[in-house]
């Protein structure tokens, strides 16, 4: 059986779905009778949802776009006709 | 025995039926156009800073434009601008002087590494007539209060958070981002989400955000 210590250390791999058979079957059997570890699952889960929510998307800015635009189109054409 | 040497000369021309050969293969600019959002974003949380994003964008396309005829998979570009983004990131740092890391990487942080953000909130108790303690907490923070403390992350532990947390990056997926063995991508995530929960709570009580135990307030 594994304490609350090793419980939290496994707690992230266990939402990323990275541990192994043998580490989830001891980490699950940990939450059965462990009603703060179960909490704090909880909490990780929706503490990562809320880090992502709260990252979100940067577009490129229209003005960097453009020169992006250029830098791709010269790179086309030089592919296409090396000098 | 000339029909050994042909194969060996053109082995898909000879192998693969032509109506069965691989794809066209699309332009660079249209693989580069669909993950172009994507890309600088990344490149922005990596640079924490819009003008040198811009310039590790311009050099990732221009390394990415000469190696683009050896992805083997274009269905794997967006993998692959991110790793080249990440090398070009390193050389610039390097070049500039700038450490990369500012905390020896292989030794534990000390108390961040045992640092429970769940146990702190539960301990200090900012928000006494809650009912929802912990997603009170997370909810007081904007998207620019979260982008602050990602930036005192120790880059090389920001950098799996980034591509697993944000870009949605299996962990897999992301040692191969940064030629990293799967072990010491585990162990990096694991620390940098240490300094993220040390982040949050520090940001939280310097910004007045939550009143501790200790009467800081807010």
């Amino acid at each position: 059986m594994i304490d609350c210590r090793e419980a939290v250390r496994r707690m992230w791999a266990y939402l990323d779905h990275e541990l192994a058979d043998k580490p989830i079957s001891e980490f699950e059997a940990h939450l059965e009778t462990c009603q703060r570890c179960c909490g704090e699952l909880d909490f990780n889960r929706h503490l990562r949802e809320v880090v992502a929510a709260k990252s979100p998307a940067l577009p490129v800015p229209p003005e960097v776009r453009s020169r992006l635009e250029i830098l791709l189109a010269g790179g086309q054409n030089q592919l296409e006709n090396p000098t | 025995m000339t029909i050994v040497l042909e194969t060996r000369a053109t082995p898909s021309a000879r192998l693969i039926p032509t109506a069965a050969a691989a794809p066209e293969r699309p332009p660079f600019a249209d693989v580069v156009r669909e993950h172009l959002d994507g890309l600088y974003g990344f490149c922005v949380r990596l640079a924490n800073h819009a003008t040198d994003a811009e310039d590790l964008v311009q050099e990732t396309l221009i390394r990415a434009m000469r190696a683009y005829d050896g992805l083997r998979d274009p269905a794997r570009a967006k993998g692959w601008l991110f790793a080249i983004a990440t090398n070009v990131w390193r050389d610039q740092s390097r070049a500039r002087r700038r450490e990369v890391t500012t905390v020896p990487i292989d030794t534990p942080d000390g108390d961040d590494d045992t640092f429970s953000l769940f146990q702190t909130i539960a301990m200090e108790d900012p928000f006494p007539y809650s009912d929802e303690l912990h997603l009170d907490f997370l909810r007081l923070f904007r998207d620019e209060d979260v982008s602050a403390v990602f930036a005192l992350i120790t880059p090389a532990f920001r950098l799996p958070l980034i591509l697993t947390v944000v870009h949605g990056f299996s962990c897999k997926e992301a040692a191969a981002i940064l030629e990293i063995p799967l072990g010491t991508l585990l162990s990096r995530l694991h620390r940098g989400r240490k300094q993220l929960e040390r982040g949050l709570w520090d940001y939280a009580v310097a910004n007045g955000l939550v009143t501790t135990a200790e009467g800081v307030q807010s």
